[in-house]
């Protein structure tokens, strides 16, 4: 039966990323002032975090293939295949936060709420953008790491974003919306 | 060169458009119920942990599955004994976890933020039911999305590797979030 080993192998894999999933909640039980004074706020919070979870995790495994392909490998990690993907990711993120903000904008005006569209709009890109770079970044050296050690990317990439991309990105739209609430 | 960015955004940006309608739907949930979750933030805290999980054992479950299909054994019915068993481990394993981690949002909660935040008070037994409710509830709906599109893909000779994750996390944001207000409704009755 294999339901045993089922539970034994997934079940703390799940408490580990519900326990990332939590301190991500939290960062969003901190934000409520700043959901009380951006209307709209709220509702891009479902799209960008899909948004991270789709992007960073497809980079993360082009790279592992990348990698199995031969193109990248420790000595020559930094160089032009590496640079498309990044660039292709960072480009992806800025097109479909923009989407999401003018979404957010546009579902509010159907249902009747009238939204300020630079200001939800400005947050989200923002956001996506700075949450794109930071976990870019985070990839490539998780990468590296995964290198040196003689690890196959595969296996480790896609879990630990899938805890901390949540996280970080939160973080960022916290960051960007207190921003925003203060200069504007 | 493989790889080239313009591709990369070509291939990934009707998925991901596909992806953000749904979720801007999700998004329109949370708005409309904007004041439950400033009453009780202790839901707005568990929305992403609701959310994680369901997308995870229905990854996991939608992995499985198109393991078998690929491998043969499990067969292309919906009376399958296989897909059955498996079907209903990731209940009892959903069931198993959502309890756990309803107990560390109510002490996390109760430690951290109860106090910051002006909020009503939810009881621990009433907490847990909702959650533990909403997650079975969400698991079994998530389940049944990941064996119809791991089937569906692979009939169609579309590898269901691909096509499960994205296709149940998306849908299980909405339901999560539509399933806890509403199970919030039946036990607090706001």
């Amino acid at each position: 039966m294999y339901a045993k080993e089922m539970v034994k192998q997934s079940l703390p894999l799940l408490i580990v990323c519900g326990l990332g999933a939590i301190v991500a909640g939290s960062t969003l039980g901190l934000m409520l002032d700043l959901f009380r004074r951006i209307p709209g706020l709220l509702i891009v919070i479902p799209g960008i975090i899909a948004l991270r979870g789709n992007i960073s995790t497809a980079l993360g495994s082009r790279l592992g293939s990348a990698y199995h392909l031969g193109v990248i490998d420790e000595g020559n990690l930094w160089n032009d295949e590496l640079k498309e993907n990044i660039l292709g990711s960072l480009v992806l993120s800025f097109f479909v936060s923009l989407i999401i903000g003018v979404f957010a904008f546009l579902s509010s005006f159907l249902l009747n709420v009238y939204l300020d569209p630079v200001k939800i709009i400005f947050i989200t890109v923002l956001a996506g953008v700075i949450s794109a770079l930071v976990q870019t970044v985070m990839t490539v050296g998780i990468i590296f790491l995964v290198f040196k050690r003689g690890y196959d990317p595969d296996n480790i990439t896609g879990p630990v974003l899938a805890t901390f991309g949540d996280i970080i990105t939160i973080c960022c739209i916290f960051f960007v919306a207190s921003l925003v609430e203060v200069m504007l | 060169m493989i790889y080239s960015w313009k591709k990369i955004v070509k291939h990934g940006l009707p998925l991901l458009s596909v992806t953000i309608f749904i979720e801007i739907a999700a998004g329109q949930l949370l708005q409309g119920n904007e004041e439950v979750l400033m009453l009780f933030p202790i839901f707005l805290i568990s929305v992403p942990v609701i959310n994680s999980v369901g997308g995870n054992i229905g990854s996991i479950l939608g992995a499985r599955l198109a393991s078998g299909l690929h491998v043969g054994y499990i067969s292309l019915s919906l009376k399958d004994k296989e897909m059955h068993d498996n079907l209903f481990m990731s209940l009892l394993l959903g069931g198993v976890t959502y309890i756990v981690l309803a107990v560390i949002i109510y002490l996390v909660y109760i430690v951290f933020l109860s106090r910051s935040s002006a909020g009503g008070d939810v009881g621990l037994v009433d907490f847990i039911s909702i959650v533990f409710l909403t997650g079975v509830l969400l698991v079994f709906v998530v389940s049944i999305v990941s064996v119809f599109t791991a089937f569906l893909s692979y009939k169609k000779g579309v590898d269901p590797d691909d096509m499960v994750a994205p296709v149940v996390t998306t849908i299980g944001d909405v339901m999560g979030i539509l399933f806890l207000f509403l199970l919030i409704q039946i036990v607090l009755g706001v």
